[in-house]
């Protein structure tokens, strides 16, 4: 089982880092990139609207909840913005990505090698990398840091309003400790993780479509695989870079 | 209205016929999911839908398959959970000594079940869908209604009752396993003693938090297999319909879990 797995991570990393030269090395095309970016970006943005929305009503009603036991509901608005731009946000976000676009692309790659259409773009003398791989994987990387920006801001708003409504606060109340907690540098760390979790999503699935093998159940597998395999990639990355950003915050001395 | 007369008709109809023809299928869609919610909780008093050796199967494919990935999952959940908390509380008060009342809290009410709900969707929801969908694509469902069995009987039920088990059961284990890593945290790395953890921790958790625990980890296992075997039902046109129906069910799934959690969440606020 360890062995699969480190063959899996090997596997991945090799392939990502054929696919960022191929980037390089050849030619940039825009336009397909552009083209990925929209039709990414155009497909999620109805599910990340409405995630956010909820996500940071049910982070205010939860914290609300305890913080009101501590008499400190003064914090709740810095509370929740942190905890949103920190740690939720970038972590929902590429969830939502990898079950919506990482199955899709990893759906249609792997159709495409079954039916051997990859091979034929090969025959014809272009590189399959550059002319499918790289256009789905910058694509992705780019408009998950789209949609999280949009996510983030529904998801302040979603809190104002549920923080207005159900639990009474002011909503110049909840802005007011919003700059205790956070400052342009914990964005900057949130956009960091976005773009690493957003690499990951991107790398996995098409990874996961190119070398899938045996007919129609083995594009099934190769979705399964996917998704399960880039939930848990996200997470151990996760861990990893809040690690890192705490060893940051603890070098810079901001509280 | 067809794609070749859409050339041809009015700018303004053709936007209306761009936003009406989704929100027609999502509506028709969450119309079968309801009607298939009633007719699986119609089938609960009859005895002989209770197959306890297709159940018990269900159980194991769809509880202990999620198992690792849920155990994997939690613990890194708790860590990042304590740290974070610590590192806030510390922002804020200068003390860390609200880490257990916080973390018990945040672990039994949200964290603990919205984790393996989620990994559920992704896991055992795609998989049914898939599952249904190819005997729906493939005609053996159409087979079954032609031998006189009912379908949602067959296939439907036995995940039901298996994902409302699994559900309840998976939610008990996560929070019991977030809650050991974060008194592992707090232990390592900021001083607490294990009986410290559990007397403040008493103050703040009560029957009430387990109870809401258990009514959302059950809700949530209860709605994955309808919303995914509605999807399954409802796909049409081969191998790609397939993919697209899966697709679409764990997309949708996510979203009414999301959504229930906020609706059970300002439920429990009001209530308990």
């Amino acid at each position: 089982m360890i062995q699969v797995f480190l063959h899996q991570l090997g596997g991945v990393f090799i392939f990502f880092i054929q696919v960022i030269r191929t980037f390089f090395i050849t030619k940039g095309n825009f336009k397909p990139i552009l083209a990925q970016i929209a039709s990414v970006s155009i497909r999620s943005i109805s599910t990340v609207t409405f995630a956010g929305i909820f996500v940071g009503a049910i982070l205010v009603l939860q914290f609300h909840l305890i913080l009101s036991k501590y008499d400190a509901e003064s914090f709740l608005g810095g509370l929740n913005t942190s905890t949103v731009v920190r740690e939720i946000g970038p972590l929902i976000i590429s969830f939502l990505l990898a079950g919506k676009i990482g199955a899709y692309t990893a759906a249609e790659l792997g159709t495409m090698r079954v039916t051997e259409q990859i091979d034929a773009i090969e025959c014809l003398g272009t590189n399959p990398i550059q002319y499918l791989v790289v256009p789905r994987m910058i694509g992705i990387m780019i408009s998950n840091l789209i949609l999280l920006v949009i996510g983030l801001m529904i998801s302040l708003g979603g809190a104002m309003m549920v923080a207005t409504w159900v639990c009474h606060i002011n909503y110049l109340e909840f802005m007011s400790s919003i700059p205790r907690f956070t400052s342009p540098w914990t964005i900057l760390g949130g956009v960091l993780q976005s773009l690493i979790y957003g690499t990951i999503v991107a790398a996995v699935s098409c990874y996961q479509g190119f070398t899938a093998t045996g007919g129609a159940r083995g594009v099934g597998k190769a979705v399964t695989l996917a998704a399960v395999y880039t939930n848990f990639y996200i997470l151990l990355a996760n861990y990893l870079t809040s690690r890192l950003l705490e060893l940051h915050q603890n070098y810079l001395g901001t509280t | 209205m067809k794609n070749q007369n859409l050339a041809s008709t009015k700018v303004w109809m053709r936007s209306l016929h761009f936003i009406g023809a989704p929100l027609h299928e999502h509506l028709a869609t969450w119309k079968d999911a309801c009607v298939l919610l009633f007719q699986v909780i119609q089938r609960i008093p009859q005895i002989h839908c209770w197959r306890l050796n297709e159940i018990s199967h269900s159980v194991v494919q769809t509880g202990l398959g999620s198992l690792p990935i849920v155990i994997l999952s939690t613990t890194v959940a708790g860590v990042i959970l304590t740290n974070e908390i610590a590192w806030h509380m510390n922002a804020a008060l200068h003390t860390v000594t609200m880490i257990p009342g916080f973390a018990g809290q945040f672990i039994f009410r949200e964290l603990g079940i919205a984790i393996p709900a989620l990994l559920m969707v992704a896991k055992v929801g795609a998989a049914t869908t898939a599952e249904i969908a190819t005997m729906k694509v493939t005609e053996q469902i159409d087979a079954l209604k032609l031998l006189g069995i009912d379908p949602i009987h067959y296939l439907v039920f036995p995940r039901f009752i298996a994902a409302i088990l699994s559900g309840a059961c998976l939610s008990v284990i996560s929070v019991s396993i977030t809650l050991a890593c974060s008194i592992l945290i707090s232990v390592m790395n900021y001083h607490f003693s294990v009986m410290e953890f559990f007397n403040a921790l008493r103050h703040f958790i009560g029957v009430k938090d387990m109870i809401c625990a258990l009514v959302k980890g059950t809700t949530y296992g209860a709605v994955i297999p309808i919303i995914s075997c509605t999807y399954g039902f409802r796909c049409q046109g081969g191998a790609e319909g397939v993919g697209t129906a899966t697709t679409n069910s764990v997309v949708s799934a996510t979203i009414v879990v999301i959504f229930l959690d906020f609706f059970l969440t300002y439920l429990f606020t009001l209530v308990l």
